[in-house]
């Protein structure tokens, strides 16, 4: 909402008719003659060459998966192979046209594009570079196999690297890329600028304008692509992705040199099948791909159609808008249309697509009409031709040789090293503050917002002991703010935003004048795209960069669900811990809106590994973990409750301190200490748990009263001795009960504590359906009654005290059977 | 004679504190001019004079704190 742009209604109102420029399509015409003196004869053949390459590279997939052998090799390989035989056109043009500074991001079916886009590297390298990058990779473990197995033969040792580094990820072996931890789908190469393939259909989408947001804010001149299929057209994350990267504020609104479009390419390899759905006339409502892009904007995307058969073609396109991309006039689109005379996968049985198609594209092969091509031109003759088949056949065939033999080339030893995956997910690293922030435009001490919480108590109660308002001491918000403002005005890499987080300050104003501090290129209002603000958040941190991102509502977390589940939880281990996502993503958790605006969700994400999750429900305590879980350099989701951000600190006497701190991630605090029972509470509840503690003071029960912080990792060492103190537990969280956390929490304490328990541990949470409105929500997130008849009934019934909660006549059983 | 109110700040909000008045007592005022400035632990919040008049009242000094339905002025 700047007040800069403003709505006019005459102009709004005033009759027009929207004008398309038109989306070119097959307009390539140049000569390979013209192309011979752009390229010179060398390079010709070589884009030939590494056409060969990736197609008996996946030949030879294709072969182990549907016979169990390639040659006179036998083996069989388990995993998947989603092979792009017929698309090689595509992969090599482009990487021909990138440089290796440039990124690409994959989809499932992206070998053969990781592949091409190596092989393009290492030709651009100097071979000191390529040295340095084989020495350091895994320690030079890779390399030191190749001079080792390899050292006498004709190839190439950095085409060997690049080919076995593949080969061994795609076969899980601890030589490959990834440690084996990605495999197929997952398989990539940041020195050589091919950034993670995504084996969800578009997941690259958005991580790839999130590196090109990181290049556009480095100013680095180096380009993003996405190389998507036909398919992700009809995925809600790549119209997101796409919108994101042409947003209008980036040429309106955002200051220099930062007033230009991220560079950002979309590259459908358009092969027309989605799997089995045929993308063209069936599941899909184009007619040609390209034809979305006039969706987007008004340039259209400066979106083309192109000839995926004729990598010349293809180079061709992708240099054009390269220059486009790296002028600031982004994001561009390319339809490459090809086709893959392979299945999906290899139990495809074509059930979808006549023997006649096939027949009739296998006349348009890529490789044959490229080899009939430099034929007919005399750049190569029909000796050397074979010459380069059968060399790279050789080639293919002897790397395969070695990568298959497992006692060569092994996987990790999981049986050796039980926890490794483990040991992948969560770096714990603690990145140090960087003091590079030159750009604020603003002291931060004379802004207003910031002002006014210096002049606000630091405690929470007077001297006498009553209560001060939020307008008078640090609230929750305002700690918040605190240290998030300290990070923002101190560490130029990192970069904040999400619905409304500018003008606004964030729809509960945690970020209240900020944006009159940090500068639009480091603050700004995304689009209501919670998929590509998780996503892009993705993209920018693999880059090099730190993003603390907002979802505003948690019940919003389901519309970022694969960016949360699949990539944000999963990228660290899939990478062998080679990935950094330094990533907060803070969510509330609402009150008085209703169903889809009142869950606390921090279960549901628990569930999910490789997520660190946090609560605070105090100030004191948000202030110091949102502190450290923004020095972390793993993915962390920061629950804040609606109902806790005009809390002001009342636990620890000192108050809120004004300078910055941190508190460590999985460490419990003890708010009320007592020998007859623990309850455990998870974020807001901590307050009717301590209301119904006092209560019970009065049944002479003394209740110890923990306030867990963190749920992922969560500190069972303080939890277990409380309970072998009280020999009780009870657990109040308003997440709903079914599957929640809680129960994870029970029945780890009944195995751990299980000779100290006097009863079973009980779970108190939000009941198994919808939060209703306002004026009926305590019937949902449980009270201090609720709280008080569970102590009663479940451990002290010999105290007979009349239950007065809404729950206590409740048959849990029945409700269970009853599926609530 | 109309009253100046607080308005319902919002969800979990009850309360405000005076910023400034732009406007003193005994001033001409037209139906829809900021009077006053309020802020919240949350936002800041311009109030409109909701008639045209002359301000006759003042109830709340700057820094004052204010609840959600408070009369804080009025105006004749």
């Amino acid at each position: 909402m700047p007040k800069n742009i403003p709505i006019d209604p005459i102009k709004t109102f005033s009759k027009s008719v929207l004008k398309s420029s038109g989306i070119p399509v097959h307009q390539y015409q140049k000569s390979i003659q013209e192309e011979l003196k752009i390229y010179g004869k060398e390079n010709l053949i070589e884009l030939l060459r590494h056409m060969y390459i990736v197609r008996e590279f996946e030949t030879m997939l294709n072969s182990f998966k549907t016979k169990g052998s390639y040659k006179n090799i036998e083996y069989i390989y388990n995993g998947p192979a989603h092979l792009s035989i017929g698309q090689e056109a595509a992969a090599v043009g482009s990487a021909f046209a990138l440089k290796t500074e440039d990124k690409i991001f994959g989809s499932h079916r992206s070998h053969g594009e990781m592949i091409a886009k190596g092989l393009s590297a290492i030709n651009s390298l100097s071979r000191n570079k390529i040295n340095s990058i084989m020495e350091t990779h895994h320690d030079g473990k890779l390399i030191s196999y190749i001079h080792k197995n390899f050292n006498n033969t004709e190839f190439n040792d950095a085409e060997m690297f690049l080919l076995i580094g593949v080969l061994a990820e795609i076969f899980m072996r601890e030589l490959g890329f990834n440690k084996g931890m990605g495999g197929s789908m997952h398989a990539f190469f940041t020195p050589f600028g091919a950034f993670p393939n995504n084996a969800i259909v578009g997941g690259s989408s958005g991580i790839a304008v999130g590196a090109a947001l990181h290049a556009h804010l480095k100013q680095n001149k180096s380009i993003c692509v996405a190389n998507l299929g036909d398919g992700s057209t009809g995925c809600g994350l790549v119209w997101e992705a796409m919108n994101f990267a042409a947003m209008g504020q980036y040429k309106n609104l955002w200051p220099k040199p930062f007033n230009n479009n991220p560079p950002m390419l979309f590259c459908f390899m358009n092969n027309f099948y989605a799997m089995g759905g045929q993308t063209l006339g069936e599941t899909m409502s184009w007619d040609r791909l390209s034809r979305i892009a006039s969706g987007v904007n008004p340039e259209q995307l400066h979106a083309e159609t192109v000839n995926g058969s004729d990598p010349l073609s293809v180079a061709d396109a992708v240099i054009r808008k390269r220059k486009i991309l790296l002028e600031g006039n982004g994001p561009a689109l390319l339809d490459i249309e090809c086709y893959r005379f392979s299945g999906h996968s290899t139990t495809d049985t074509n059930a979808y697509r006549s023997r006649e198609e096939i027949k009739h594209w296998k006349s348009f092969d890529p490789i044959e009409l490229y080899s009939q091509k430099l034929l007919d031109a005399d750049i190569i003759n029909k000796k050397n031709l074979d010459n380069i088949i059968e060399k790279v056949q050789n080639q293919i065939e002897l790397l395969t040789s070695k990568v298959v033999d497992r006692e060569l080339t092994p996987s990790i030893d999981i049986a050796k090293k039980p926890t490794i995956i483990g040991d992948f997910t969560f770096n714990k690293e603690v990145n140090r503050i960087s003091k590079t922030a030159d750009d604020l435009l603003m002291d931060i001490n004379q802004v207003n917002q910031i002002k006014n919480m210096k002049k606000k108590s630091r405690y929470g109660k007077t001297s006498d002991g009553s209560l001060l308002s939020g307008m008078r001491a640090i609230t929750l918000r305002d700690s918040l703010a605190e240290a998030i403002i300290y990070h923002l005005s101190n560490d130029k890499s990192l970069i904040a935003y999400g619905e409304e987080c500018r003008d606004w300050g964030g729809a509960f104003g945690v970020y209240r004048g900020f944006a009159d501090i940090i500068p639009m290129n480091r603050l700004f209002n995304a689009p209501i795209s919670e998929a590509a603000i998780v996503s892009t958040a993705i993209g920018y941190a693999i880059s090099g960069g730190r993003a603390i991102i907002e979802l505003m509502y948690s019940d919003f977390i389901g519309r970022a669900g694969d960016e949360i589940f699949n990539q944000l939880a999963k990228w660290q281990a899939m990478s062998a811990g080679e990935l950094r996502l330094p990533i907060v993503l803070r969510a509330s958790i609402g009150s008085k809106y209703g169903a889809q605006h009142s869950q606390d969700w921090s279960s549901l994400l628990t569930h999910i590994p490789g997520l660190s999750i946090v609560y605070p429900a105090t100030p004191y305590d948000a202030k110091g973990l949102i502190a450290t879980s923004l020095k972390s350099n793993d993915p962390t989701i920061f629950f804040e409750s609606q109902r806790l951000y005009d809390k002001v600190e009342v636990f620890n006497e000192k108050g809120v301190p004004e300078e910055y701190y941190t508190i460590p991630i999985g460490k419990a605090v003890k708010r009320k200490k007592g020998r007859d029972i623990t309850i455990l509470t998870i974020g807001a509840s901590l307050y009717p748990a301590l209301d119904a503690s006092e209560e019970l003071i009065n049944y002479k029960i003394d209740a110890e009263v923990i306030d867990a912080r963190s749920l992922v990792p969560f500190d069972y060492d303080m939890l277990i001795s409380s309970v072998n103190l009280t020999g009780r537990l009870l657990i109040v969280s308003e997440a709903v009960e079914r599957g929640s956390f809680s129960n994870t929490i029970a029945t780890n304490i009944s195995r751990f504590a299980f000779n100290n328990l006097k009863a079973p541990a009980i779970v108190i949470g939000a009941p198994n359906w919808i939060a209703p409105g306002a004026d009926m929500e305590k019937t949902y997130s449980p009270q201090s009654d609720d709280i008080l008849d569970s102590v009663f009934r479940d451990f002290f019934p010999e105290k007979r005290v009349n239950k007065k909660g809404l729950r206590k006549d409740w048959n849990f059983l029945e409700l269970a059977k009853k599926g609530f | 004679m109309t009253d100046i109110i607080i308005p319902n700040l919002g969800n979990e909000i009850s309360e405000a504190e005076i910023t400034e008045w732009l406007v003193g007592a005994g001033e001409e005022v037209e139906e829809g001019e900021v009077v006053l400035l309020i802020s919240t632990t949350k936002t800041a919040l311009e109030i409109e004079a909701p008639v045209s008049g002359k301000i006759s009242q003042i109830n709340f000094s700057e820094g004052d704190l204010v609840q959600v339905g408070d009369v804080v002025g009025q105006i004749e």
